[in-house]
């Protein structure tokens, strides 16, 4: 069975203490139960949970949905996501089966990175190691007006912004990740291929703001 | 009794802590010069006290099980909707006791104990969705009940989900959604069994959940008069609006194409005999070569034909809107063995079967490409422009015998295969061929009974088609010569 694995890469810096966290936490259990009722993603999609505040570290390894329980969210500290990028790209290695000539590999990762704020490590670094790999789609979040557009566009091309983290906002963004992971799964289904840019997931509620 | 016996039992009685304590109470309150109603109320407000911090110790015992408990991290599983469930966890034995857990018999489950410090949640979960169970137990005597929040979730039965919606009879080019054919071939005068064809086409999951229709197709013939077994099977690309149409006519257009050549064709049965009898003979090879091409690359090029057609009488609609695949063969059993050509274009595949030399013969390469779902189809004009494509997706071949000539589309091929490596593994294609006998029981999928002119065994190899396959919902279509 080829897998379709998704990585959830959240900031859990101090900034996102009190309501936007709460808010995060709300919006991966629909995420993760809008999904089980999803027949294409119960059976394909792979979730993992990367978080990332002083320092990066995956709270969930790649676990299919029907066995998903959501781990528990606490913010503190600065915001580490240069290493949250190496260590995506460390956990996929390991833990996204290669295409062989005797069986089919998974397809390729999506990535959802979410974030209120600046990176205070050494992006560069931690990018350098994301970029040698290959991933389906790679979606940057930017939450809120602390976090810096132009500083996720060097991550990828497919940007969206929330224009507060407020829970109403950050519910309709995993709204649409969830949405766009169902689409995900269907697609790798129907057409035997991945999706690889925004005009291939489905359109993003008003809150989700598509940064050109 | 006499008065030294009394003294001494009084004396007996007197003894221990509560005489001692009244003796006490009695000496501080008499020093103190308090009345009765005084000393009432200080006996009161002494016990009371006591009685706070007697409540205050419950409590912290109580808090620190509680703690020792949380830090064990009690969690369960996940489960699904119908399915055993089975989930075991830990109390630690003495400290506590009652243990229940509030609503569990809604869920469909019940908490069972080994009587020490295991605990057990089992059952089949009725209810889909995400829950929190409240895990409820005793400590300390007199002390409220504890608990403690455990979340778990319980999936649909995925087979649940995938709907099935019959495609509405009034969409252009409509098709139904299953379809099965037997071909009996009865025993001629040597009463020696002849080879049947059956063949079954089901709707994928993934149509069937939305209502869209079947895009595979199939077709089956036999030339009675000259013996000749023709079969073609086509899938439309999911991606052509009206390729349930293309597949339909590409498939009957090649059969049609090759009845007509092989009903009463005694030069090309003179050609398939002269070669046979001397298959090192280049003129001969190539003089059959000549009549295959005639039969099988034609009747590739008028199915590309007619679909061409088709499109051409639609006006809102184009040639790669009716984008299909196809594979046909042909094949008649001779006195020296039988001959079988055929025409590959597209995934799936097509293959001789023989489990008396252990060999499989894959007539021809699928089209898969380096990157799956990029197939090529009959309805691309390029196909027949290559200059390799009769020695690429024509073969005839001359074998004694086979177990079965398999024609499939990548809906069977894909679940059952894989990779295009695995098409070529004989192991792999005994496996299917058991899965065929044995069906899946797990599914209640009985199996295909393929004996000598079991008609019934059509509705067998349909219902065989519903096999489960995470991820593998496409339409399945499967045509076999055995």
């Amino acid at each position: 069975m080829r897998r379709l694995p998704v990585y959830l890469l959240l900031d859990t810096s101090g900034s996102m203490f009190g309501e936007p966290i709460e808010a995060v936490k709300n919006g991966m259990q629909v995420l993760v139960s809008t999904l089980r009722q999803d027949p294409y993603a119960l059976e394909t999609a792979y979730l993992s949970i990367i978080t990332f505040d002083s320092k990066a570290q995956q709270l969930t390894p790649l676990t299919e949905l029907s066995a998903f329980q959501q781990p528990d969210l606490r913010a503190n500290g600065t915001t580490a996501l240069g290493e949250a990028l190496a260590l995506v790209a460390k956990k996929a290695d390991q833990e996204v089966t290669k295409t062989t000539m005797e069986k089919k590999g998974d397809w390729k990762p999506l990535v959802f990175i979410m974030t209120d704020g600046e990176p205070t490590d050494d992006l560069n670094k931690g990018l350098a190691e994301f970029n040698k790999r290959k991933w389906g789609m790679v979606v940057a979040c930017a939450a809120g007006a602390g976090a810096n557009t132009d500083t996720l566009k060097k991550i990828t091309e497919c940007v969206v912004s929330l224009d507060t983290a407020d829970s109403s906002t950050i519910k309709a963004f995993f709204k649409w990740v969830s949405a766009s992971v169902s689409a995900g799964s269907m697609k790798v289904e129907e057409t035997g291929s991945e999706a690889t840019t925004l005009s291939e997931l489905p359109p993003p509620p008003p809150e989700v703001n598509i940064v050109l | 009794m006499n008065r030294s016996q009394r003294h001494l039992s009084r004396l007996a009685n007197r003894r221990g802590p509560i005489h001692d304590l009244e003796r006490i109470f009695d000496a501080v309150t008499e020093e103190a010069a308090l009345n009765p109603a005084e000393r009432e109320a200080f006996c009161r407000w002494a016990l009371s006290s006591l009685l706070d911090n007697f409540k205050t110790h419950l409590m912290d015992r109580r808090i620190e099980i509680e703690k020792q408990i949380k830090a064990m991290g009690i969690n369960v599983p996940n489960g699904t909707v119908n399915k055993d469930y089975h989930a075991s966890f830990l109390l630690p034995e003495g400290l506590v006791s009652d243990v229940r857990v509030d609503g569990v018999e809604d869920l469909g489950l019940s908490l069972t104990t080994d009587g020490y410090d295991e605990y057990y949640l089992s059952g089949r979960p009725v209810k889909a969705g995400d829950f929190t169970l409240t895990l409820s137990f005793q400590t300390l005597a007199g002390a409220p009940r504890s608990s403690l929040k455990i979340p778990v979730a319980f999936n649909p039965d995925p087979r649940s989900l995938w709907r099935n919606i019959p495609t509405d009879p009034n969409i252009p080019y409509f098709k139904e959604d299953s379809a099965t054919d037997y071909i009996r071939v009865e025993a001629g005068k040597d009463e020696a069994p002849r080879k049947d064809m059956v063949a079954a086409s089901q709707r994928g999951r993934s149509h069937a959940r939305e209502g869209k229709p079947r895009d595979d197709h199939f077709a089956l013939d036999h030339c009675y008069e000259s013996g000749w077994y023709i079969m073609a099977v086509a899938d439309g690309a999911g991606s052509a609006k009206y390729s349930r149409k293309g597949s339909e006519v590409a498939c009957n257009a090649a059969v049609a194409h090759c009845k007509s050549m092989l009903t009463d064709n005694p030069e090309f049965e003179k050609a398939i005999a002269d070669y046979a009898a001397d298959k090192e003979d280049a003129g001969k090879r190539t003089e059959l070569t000549r009549m295959v091409i005639d039969i099988i690359y034609k009747g590739a090029v008028k199915a590309h034909e007619a679909v061409k057609k088709v499109a051409a009488a639609n006006e809102e609609a184009k040639l790669r809107d009716f984008a299909t695949t196809l594979m046909f063969a042909i094949a008649k059993k001779y006195d020296f063995g039988w001959f079988i050509a055929s025409f590959w274009v597209g995934d799936g595949a097509i293959c001789l079967f023989d489990m008396n030399s252990h060999t499989v013969k894959l007539l021809g390469t699928p089209d898969e490409g380096e990157f799956s779902g990029q197939t090529r189809f009959l309805t691309m004009p390029e196909i027949f422009h290559d200059k390799d494509v009769v020695s690429k997706r024509l073969k005839m071949t001359i074998v004694p015998d086979f177990t079965a000539l398999f024609l499939m589309t990548d809906g069977v091929s894909d679940p059952m295969f894989e990779t295009e490596k695995n098409l070529n593994d004989y192991d792999k294609w005994l496996h299917l061929w058991n899965k065929l006998n044995t069906g899946f029981p797990g599914d209640n999928i009985p199996g295909v009974d393929l004996s000598d002119d079991n008609e019934q065994s059509k509705n067998q190899l349909l219902r065989w088609l519903d096999f489960w396959s995470a991820g593998n919902h496409d339409d399945r279509t499967i045509a076999i010569l055995y």
